[in-house]
């Protein structure tokens, strides 16, 4: 692995972006963890947005390399962002929230892993939630600490559920020329959307260590994205607003699907599923709605994503998917038929089987096709073009047939996310206390799936309940400790340790553990 | 996340503090760091003041330094908190043998029990109790069940390989350091129980024969 300098001023300019908004309070110890950072060459843009004066608090640091960006008008977490991207001068950004803070090695390890690779232009790291009490004097009293998300990236995963955290994440500034600025028109989950889209043009790679924190005070949160999430109704309109979001193309990395549907008219049961469709899609798709004039008009306007192709009336299914196939642009195509069954995963489990079938020879069914001629499928646009080419008889199916495409459901291993139907697995047999056949499980996820840190943490939690394997128990935690010890792993071992009757070993680790609660002590350093 | 009993979600890492400080203070316990280990559970005491845990560990810590009142106040508190805390129990029955008061320590014993059959050293407790009342039927009973669940625990074996021998159940007592011998081939206590036990056999059979 390259090694950066991070004593010199070489290597490249990291862009830090420090929001800020009335939290003057924390925001001193966030600049403070900024300032010590082992990595010297960045810049940061504390952007206080309409807040309390913060610049004398700023100017405090004396390092010019803090930029104060002071607006008198609050206009939001996106707005500052988007605010300090446009003075930023550096290779990387990397993101910091006022009330949350980074150990000194954050820049470094991130920088380095970059560096070091050409394929991916994002990664991101762990951090520590910080349950706190908050007292009335408003000083933060620590509870625990803990690594509540540490999942490897899966495209599919974030398409459906953010797993990055953004102040964990640095990725190269030249991406914001492709995935467009943060959307201001957002309330919440501002972070997951540009997550999100940064994952159309780049992998992101997982470093799993903890390099920082942020703060979970206990009981009411004070986080504006908190409070915004109470409003159900709204947080859904904003997720789907998210996911509707299509930045141009090219998408290197990101599969896009061409949804085709073709009712005989558009009345309540056929816009019901066009809502549905919206509703439950989460991989970025557009809708291709196959028409003949009189229904257009019917057809509504404000949906994203829609695409009307008109038809002539009394156009058969035939000529209406092909009038379809003339205008998609997705690189996978799911022919929807009326009455299919909308629901979850509907369309995400035989894309996500098309999409790692190398033979391109397979059109996968969508859960509850019709079946006949004319099956609900997903596969790749250029396979259904080319055999519509070669027999464009009124059989769907027999056009596949004559192509050599089969036509079949995802079996059980090609389904979408594989790994969580693991785990899901795993954690209905510790709910039915077989905890030994789930520390199995759980290990052997961790040496056939990515994410091999957490299921290894999860194997020790689940030997420790089966009773009669805390040897091997601790040979697991051991290693774990060794490497990327947090305070979860370190108080597993001790009390593996006080199990087998050594206290004095347990103390060692139980005081290393106190440390990282107390901040005197953090892992890697 | 994790389900507490009542069902509820309880996030995870809530109460590490108090875990480690809890785990420290059972450690120094271990080690005789006797004030290092009341300094850990007050202070965890005071980040859950709603939990027996740090309590029984003072009363622990007092049992050792012999502070027998001091003891049986902190598992009173302990008792106070949670009524159905089988440590906090087996605690005043220590607190009770240590003052010969053998028939009050069975009781509590029999309660900690009650509350957890798995609690060794409520079970422990009440064999040494009963050894000393002389009244085995129950104890033998609690043994049987502890065993159940721990079949390899060595410990439980030769108190019940004892029990039988001393009821003259001599087959039974027999089989059971068979078992244990097994498990732990090198254990001289029990090889000595079952030459004891051989030799008690013998002499019935040949007093049988005789008669």
């Amino acid at each position: 692995m390259l090694t950066i300098d991070t004593t010199e001023k070489r290597g490249p300019l990291v862009s830090v972006l420090v929001p800020t908004f009335n939290r003057r309070r924390y925001l001193r110890e966030a600049l403070e963890s900024v300032v010590g950072q082992t990595y010297r060459q960045f810049e940061a843009f504390v952007v206080n947005d309409g807040g309390e004066p913060v610049a004398d608090l700023v100017a405090a640091f004396n390092d010019p390399r803090l930029v104060l960006i002071d607006r008198r008008e609050n206009r939001g977490k996106a707005a500052s962002l988007n605010e300090a991207l446009g003075r930023a001068q550096g290779k990387y950004v990397a993101y910091l929230d006022d009330d949350d803070r980074y150990y000194p090695e954050h820049l470094a390890r991130l920088v380095e892993t970059l560096e070091g690779r050409d394929d991916c232009h994002a990664a991101y790291t762990d951090l520590y939630k910080v349950h706190c009490r908050v007292l009335p004097d408003g000083t933060r009293q620590v509870l625990g600490k803990v690594v509540n998300i540490s999942r490897d990236f899966d495209r599919f995963l974030l398409c459906h559920f953010n797993h990055v955290l953004h102040v964990a994440l640095m990725h190269r500034r030249d991406l914001f020329e492709k995935t467009g600025p943060y959307n201001e028109g957002l309330r919440v989950m501002i972070d997951w959307d540009m997550t999100r889209r940064l994952s159309f043009f780049t992998d992101l790679l997982h470093i799993p260590q903890v390099t920082g924190e942020f703060f979970g005070p206990v009981g009411e949160c004070d986080r504006i994205s908190y409070r915004m999430r109470k409003n159900k109704l709204d947080y859904a309109r904003q997720v789907l607003m998210i996911r509707a979001t299509r930045p141009a193309k090219p998408w290197p990395k990101m599969p896009d699907l061409s949804i085709v549907f073709a009712p005989d008219v558009l009345d309540a049961a056929a816009a019901g599923m066009i809502r549905q469709i919206g509703a439950w899609t989460f991989m970025p798709c557009q809708l291709y709605l196959v028409l003949p004039p009189a229904e257009i008009a019917r057809a509504d306007p404000t949906l994203p994503n829609q695409v009307i192709v008109p038809v002539t009336p009394g156009a058969t299914p035939a000529a209406r998917l092909d009038a379809a196939l003339r205008r998609v642009e997705g690189d996978y195509v799911a022919v929807v038929s009326p009455g299919a069954r909308v629901e979850t995963l509907w369309v995400e489990d035989p894309l996500y089987a098309a999409a790692h079938d190398a033979t391109g020879k397979v059109a996968f069914e969508i859960a509850g096709s019709a079946g006949g001629d004319w099956p609900a499928v997903v596969l790749r646009t250029d396979g259904l073009r080319r055999a519509r080419a070669r027999d464009s008889g009124p059989s769907l199916r027999l056009s596949l047939e004559a192509a050599g495409i089969a036509v079949r459901p995802p079996s059980e291993a090609e389904r979408a996310f594989p790994f969580d139907r693991l785990l899901q697995n795993a954690e209905e047999m510790e709910s039915d206390g077989d905890w030994a056949q789930a520390a199995w499980l759980y290990k052997q996820m961790g040496e056939r799936f990515n994410n091999s840190r957490w299921m290894h943490e999860r194997t020790v939690r689940a030997l420790l309940k089966a009773g009669g394997r805390d040897g091997e128990a601790l040979a697991v935690c051991r290693e774990i400790n060794l490497t990327t010890p947090t305070v979860s792993t370190l108080l597993l071992e001790a009390r593996l340790l006080k199990r087998a009757n050594q206290p004095g070993p347990a103390v060692a680790l139980l005081e290393e553990a106190d440390a990282i609660l107390e901040g005197r002590g953090e892992p890697w350093n | 996340m994790e389900l507490t009993p009542d069902g509820f979600l309880v996030e995870e890492g809530l109460d590490q503090r108090y875990d480690i400080l809890k785990e420290l203070g059972d450690c120094h316990t271990a080690l005789a760091h006797y004030d290092r280990a009341r300094q850990c559970y007050e202070e965890a005491s005071l980040l859950a003041q709603d939990r027996p845990g740090p309590h029984v560990g003072c009363g622990v810590v007092a049992l050792q330094t012999g502070a027998l009142d001091e003891a049986e106040r902190a598992f009173g508190r302990a008792i106070r908190l949670d009524g159905r805390c089988p440590e906090a129990y087996a605690g005043l029955g220590m607190v009770d043998q240590q003052r010969q008061d053998f028939a009050r320590a069975f009781d509590h014993y029999m309660m900690a029990l009650d509350r957890d059959v798995n609690n060794l050293v409520a079970l422990l407790g009440l064999f040494q109790a009963s050894i000393q009342m002389g009244t085995f039927a129950k104890v033998t009973h609690y043994l049987e069940v502890y065993l159940e669940r721990h079949p390899g625990d060595v410990s439980v074996l030769f108190c019940l390989a004892t029990l039988y021998a001393r009821d003259n159940r001599l087959d039974l007592a027999r089989k059971t350091l068979d078992v244990l011998l097994v498990l732990d081939p090198a254990n001289a206590e029990a090889a000595a129980l079952l030459k004891e036990v051989e030799q008690k056999q013998q002499k019935i059979t040949s007093e049988a024969n005789a008669r």
